[in-house]
Parts: structure tokens; C-alpha cells; sequence
């Protein structure tokens, strides 16, 4: 269960609000969220299957227990940095030879993945509970990134989805056979709110997911709380 | 592309963060007030003039004459971060005031998708030398321009009533969200054609 805190409890997007810039720049079509995801779940995964081999080799000792904020450098980050880059380097070339017109249209937002604000919290924070090198495991450290990644994957979907059919009145999806890969929305593809396509479309729909994010987790704790009280009176 | 296009280019028509969309997470969500703003604007300017200037060295020299091409982003990474790190240690001896202001390493702020992204976008438009560097000057300017202009909206309305599901960051970044829209003005041909009148 405690795997699914990553997928929704510590949505990275929704919840703790990091990995932002490509949430915003490549959720103007949902087949560019999807490479985005895949691209950050691969290496996000591969990154923490990587120190985790290392560590448990010894090569690279685990760091102090976390005290400072997330981002601040410690041992061992520049190993992860350049574990990070060498699998997004990787992702890029596999993108690029499987779907060069998605490659070109993502541009430079694949290359960043290696500093993604995702990436960077998990690659630079060993000493953390499900970090590979403190004795939990490599297993766990991989369910919590996968769980990471996934919640990642399900936030940029939907806002991809938000912005294309309201921005274009389409989705685009992996052409397949005698699918082109193009859904028309009824209605919206004649007269679509392009301003959602933009830039400033990016952040007001994320603005709003965060919000929605908010009020969902409150009413969820009301619920709960309102539970417990019902509960305490029969009792 | 002249230097004064260059300058109105990266820090206005396209903005790092509000055209580009990089460098997102420390202009919505860094906590503190101008001062903060200015210490971090400061850092990343610089880093991104530095990072702008040894993606150039490196892609001249190194990549493209030994055809290693797909060692970029590897070798940009490692460049941006060892940068970055010597940027603070710098910074700790000559200016710890900065460092104070700014409350974090430098190093943790500065090193971000938008110095990275600068380097990138330096490699991918065939600038000179010294035209990279101007690049990472004026992406550092157009970064402080968003930053400062997002910190003073959040300040504003840090005494303002608003429904308590978008206090915070939500409201931030639909904030960032109008002024990206207030940005799409500054249009290439209207400057270009302000230009011409000088």
C-alpha cells in the first residue's frame, strides 16, 4: 500500500507539485504525454535500479540521512546525475529511432528528463527511506519509483487530454493499422479554445488540477472525519 | 541574428519560463520575498551564461568534430553541475551575503531544466561563441523578468481573499498561467519592427 503513497497520496505533480516544466510544455497532445511519461519512468526506474547495483557493489557509498531541503548536493550525486543523463541519452536514441516525428516534436524537453525536478529529488536524496543503498532494498526503492512514475504518467495524461480536446478538439494517440492515430471530438475540432494550447493553457490547467487535487483530499478528510465521529457515537 | 535580437528574442518573445515553459519549479514554488528573487535570479543568470558558453565549447571542439554526438546530453549534464557546484563554492568565499539571501546552496537552485535547456537551445540554433554567451545573459534576464514579476503578483495577493482551494500554489501558477498570456504581446514581428524605427 504504501507504494500507492508515490501513485496519488505523493503524486509528484498533483500533490508535491515538482516535474512542472514538461506537465506544462508537452500536454498539448496526449501522444506527447505519453513518450514524456514513458521517457520519465525509465529512467527514473532504470536511474534507481542503477545506484541501487552500485551501492550494493560498494562503489558508491550510501549518503548522510536527509536534514536539507530536496535538490541540495550530496556524495554520490554526481554519479546519479551522470547515471540519470546516460539513460535519458538512451531513451532519446530508442524515441528517435521508433517515432522520429514524436522525437522532433518533444524537442529539447526529452533531454531535459535528466534534470527533471522528479529525477533530481530522487537521484540527489540518498539516505531516504526507500533509498536502494540503506538497507531496504533494491526492490522497494524500484516499487516507489515505478509508483512515482506511474503517478506521473496518470497526471500528464490528463491534463494532455483536458488541453488537446478542449485546445484542438482532438487526441492523438499511436497510429495503428487503419487507425491514423487522430480522434475528432464532435463539435469541438470546429471551434476549439486554442488559447489552451499555448503556453499560458499549461499552467491555468495545471492550476486548476492542483486545486481540484486540494479540494479532493480535503472532502476526503472531511469524509474520514465525519466517519470517525459517527463511529464514536454509536460507540 | 544581431545581439540586440538575440537580447529581446530569449528575454521577452521567448521567455525561458513563460514562452519556453523551463525552470517552472523555482518560479512558482521557491518560498521568499524580491530579495530571494534577486539572489536566485542572480545564480541562475550567471549559470546560464557559463552553461550557454561550454555547451558551445563543448559541442565545437569535442562532439561534432569526433562525430560523439550522442555523448550531449551526458557530457552537458556533468558540464551544467560541475558548473554549478563551482558557482557555489565561489559564491560561499566572495559572496556569502548572496548565499545568505538566498537561504539554499546556489548550486541546488541554479541547476535546473532551464540552464540546461539554455545549453540545448544554444547547441540547436548555431550561435557563435560570443552570441552563446549573450543567449545565456538574456534567457538569465527573461528568467529574473518572469521571476520577479511572479513574486511581486504572489506578494499582492498573499493579502487578497480567494477561495481556500486555490490559495498557494494553485493560484500561482494560473497567475503565471495570465501572465504568459500577457507575454504572447511581445510578438517578433512588433519588435522587429519597433527596431527598425530606431
Amino acid at each position: 500500500m504504501k507504494q500507492s503513497r508515490g501513485f496519488l497520496g505523493n503524486n509528484p505533480i498533483a500533490v508535491l507539485m515538482v516535474g512542472l516544466c514538461p506537465a506544462a510544455a508537452v500536454t498539448g497532445r496526449v501522444i506527447d504525454a505519453l513518450w514524456m511519461s514513458l521517457g520519465v519512468f525509465f529512467v527514473l526506474v532504470l536511474t534507481r535500479l542503477g545506484q541501487g547495483i552500485l551501492r550494493g557493489l560498494g562503489q558508491q557509498p550510501p549518503g548522510p540521512p536527509s536534514t536539507q531541503p530536496a535538490l541540495a548536493f550530496r556524495r554520490g550525486w554526481l554519479g546519479g546525475l551522470f547515471l540519470a543523463s546516460c539513460f535519458t541519452a538512451s531513451f532519446e536514441l530508442i524515441l528517435l529511432a521508433f517515432a522520429p516525428e514524436e522525437g522532433a516534436s518533444l524537442g529539447i524537453y526529452v533531454p531535459l528528463i535528466a534534470v527533471n525536478c522528479i529525477v533530481l529529488d530522487r537521484v540527489l536524496e540518498p539516505g531516504t527511506p526507500d533509498d536502494p543503498g540503506t538497507g531496504k532494498g533494491i526492490l522497494r526503492s524500484l516499487q516507489t519509483a515505478a509508483a512515482i512514475g506511474a503517478g506521473f504518467a496518470l497526471c500528464l495524461v490528463v491534463i494532455s487530454l483536458v488541453r488537446e480536446i478542449l485546445g484542438s478538439g482532438t487526441i492523438t494517440l499511436f497510429p495503428m493499422r487503419s487507425f491514423g492515430g487522430t480522434i475528432e471530438v464532435g463539435g469541438l475540432s470546429r471551434a476549439p479554445a486554442r488559447a489552451l494550447i499555448s503556453a499560458g493553457g499549461g499552467f491555468l490547467c495545471l492550476g486548476y488540477l492542483a486545486g481540484a487535487a486540494r479540494l479532493l483530499s480535503r472532502s476526503k478528510r472531511q469524509g474520514e472525519a465525519n466517519g470517525g465521529e459517527e463511529e464514536a457515537k454509536r460507540a | 541574428m544581431s545581439l540586440i535580437g538575440i537580447i529581446l528574442t530569449f528575454s521577452l518573445v521567448d521567455n525561458i519560463v513563460l514562452s519556453r515553459l523551463l525552470g517552472i519549479c523555482p518560479c512558482v514554488g521557491a518560498p521568499g520575498g524580491m530579495r530571494m528573487t534577486a539572489a536566485t535570479s542572480v545564480a541562475t543568470s550567471l549559470l546560464m551564461s557559463l552553461s550557454a558558453l561550454t555547451a558551445w565549447v563543448l559541442e565545437t571542439f569535442l562532439l561534432r568534430p569526433f562525430g560523439i554526438e550522442f555523448l550531449r546530453i551526458p557530457l552537458f549534464v556533468l558540464g551544467v553541475a560541475c558548473i554549478a557546484r563551482l558557482l557555489d563554492l565561489a559564491a560561499r568565499r566572495m559572496v556569502p551575503q548572496l548565499l545568505r539571501a538566498a537561504g539554499v546552496p546556489l548550486a541546488g537552485i541554479a541547476l535546473n531544466c532551464a540552464t540546461l535547456g539554455v545549453a540545448l537551445l544554444v547547441v540547436r540554433g548555431s550561435f557563435t561563441a560570443l552570441q552563446s554567451l549573450v543567449v545565456g545573459l538574456a534567457a538569465g534576464a527573461g528568467f529574473f523578468i518572469a521571476l520577479s514579476l511572479l513574486t511581486a503578483i504572489r506578494e499582492k495577493l498573499e493579502v487578497e481573499k480567494v477561495p481556500s482551494w486555490l490559495q498557494g500554489l494553485p493560484l500561482h501558477l494560473i497567475s503565471a498561467g495570465l501572465l504568459a498570456y500577457a507575454f504572447m504581446a511581445f510578438d517578433r514581428a512588433f519588435l522587429s519592427r519597433l527596431l527598425r524605427g530606431w
